[in-house]
């Protein structure tokens, strides 16, 4: 482990932080076909939708998802309609997850002894 | 070096079939995927499955592994190989697993060597080039858990993780990297943190890949987060919700005093704006009040509730429940 530490400013996901359709395709390590049918299917979107993919734009959860999307389909063998669903239910289990850890939370103070 | 079982990291016997082998690594793979599992050690969990399968779909690594089990580890479970051992099977590399030997283990680099090279960077490109020795490093995605109170004032943490870099020969290596990083005050749960050039190294001058981080909040024994508001229960007395009442509540951010209307009920909800987490468009504390009883009551209080029951007996608090 190096010892050498070095510290650090975040740059926070303001609109400023975003990518092209090029740069999400290198981070992502994927072709520009991928993630138009992913924008088809919904998994990720644009900031402001066009006809012309070559002028869309992503912000940081979008690239977040895309490389997701990227390490499920190649650990996993899922298809395209099955990345979106799992995608999906992935995102909806972690939400429910943190609801009932919120719902719990705000019981355990109602419910005294 | 540890030695390691294959057949038992997939729950396989040694005479299971390759159906039966891919079958076992297709349901730990889902299981321990670090992109579904909550598990803390998923990680390390789905990188041993994928090891484990790499050998075990592999007749002749399979054949090479078996034999060197019979060798067979010591008494207290550590292992050397055979003198003079070379792997006639080596690391291919792709496959199923679309494996990336630098993750794996001594135990697989000092059997099957010969593998880790930086042509495990595959995937494709824009235009689909990939041919390109000069490449962008690998963003490195890592999850940071922070107080409620550090998101809100903001605060500085260190972070470890691992990046993928190419060493001496050629190989891949996996390197411990440890930065301290401020975090700004009013970070939610779920949101994402970009550090530029953090990730791992560019290959050929290629620029370096960003350390992607999403923050989860801890939960907190008194504020519960809903995106940039807090909701806190104040517990209030009888006579404090039937007649009013000034109160001190906790904010992240210090004391505050809160006018209790007169007729409050269990469960009303006050909001005390921009004292939620801080931000462009700050959230607001939303205090649910909790009617308390005191433990015991003194005659007199007694005698003062039979007063209230006979000037209120028209009151039905039951009166939906239909009895």
């Amino acid at each position: 482990m190096s010892r050498k530490e070095t510290i650090v400013t975040v740059e926070l996901d303001d609109p400023a932080g975003t990518f092209t359709l090029r740069e999400i395709c290198e981070r992502g390590e994927c072709h520009a076909e991928f993630v138009i049918k992913l924008v088809s299917h919904g998994v990720i979107s644009p900031i402001e939708d066009s006809p012309n993919a070559l002028d869309w734009t992503f912000d940081l959860p979008n690239l977040a998802r895309l490389q997701r999307a990227r390490r499920l389909q190649r650990d996993l063998e899922i298809n395209l309609p099955g990345l979106a669903m799992s995608l999906d239910l992935l995102d909806e289990v972690r939400d429910m997850r943190r609801e009932v850890d919120r719902l719990n939370r705000l019981l355990d103070q109602f419910i005294t002894d | 070096m540890d030695f390691k079982d294959y057949y038992a990291v997939l729950g396989v016997s040694e005479s299971a079939t390759p159906e039966e082998i891919k079958k076992a690594y297709r349901k730990l793979a889902r299981k321990y995927h670090p992109d579904v599992s909550k598990e803390a050690d998923a990680d390390t969990k789905f990188k041993d499955v994928g090891e484990a399968y790499e050998v075990l779909k592999d007749p002749e690594k399979r054949a090479e592994y078996d034999q060197l089990r019979k060798y067979g580890a010591r008494g207290d479970g550590s292992f050397e190989p055979p003198p003079g051992w070379q792997s006639g099977a080596g690391f291919g590399g792709g496959g199923y697993t679309g494996a990336d030997s630098s993750n794996f283990s001594d135990f697989f680099e000092e059997i099957f060597g010969g593998g880790r090279r930086a042509g495990g960077f595959g995937g494709g490109g824009f235009g689909g080039s990939r041919q390109s020795m000069r490449r962008r490093g690998e963003d490195v995605h890592a999850r940071l858990a922070l107080f409620l109170e550090e998101a809100y004032h903001g605060c500085e943490k260190q972070v470890q993780y691992t990046v993928q870099e190419v060493g001496d020969h050629g190989r891949v290596i996996s390197r411990p990297k440890n930065l301290k990083v401020k975090i700004p005050a009013g970070m939610r749960d779920g949101q994402h943190i970009r550090l530029k050039g953090q990730g791992s190294p560019g290959i050929g001058g290629g620029e370096n890949g960003d350390l992607l981080i999403e923050v989860e909040l801890a939960p907190h024994p008194q504020f519960s987060v809903d995106g940039r508001d807090l909701l806190i229960t104040v517990p209030v007395a009888p006579w404090e919700a039937a007649l009013g009442a000034s109160v001190t509540v906790p904010t992240v951010g210090g004391k505050v005093s809160l006018k209790v209307p007169k007729g409050s009920s269990s469960g009303r909800k006050l909001r005390l704006k921009g004292k939620g987490l801080p931000g462009k468009e700050p959230g607001d504390q939303i205090v649910v009040l909790q009617v308390v009883m005191p433990e015991s009551h003194s005659e007199e209080a007694e005698k003062l509730y039979k007063q209230l029951a006979e000037a209120e007996e028209h009151f039905d608090p039951r009166s939906k429940l239909d009895v």
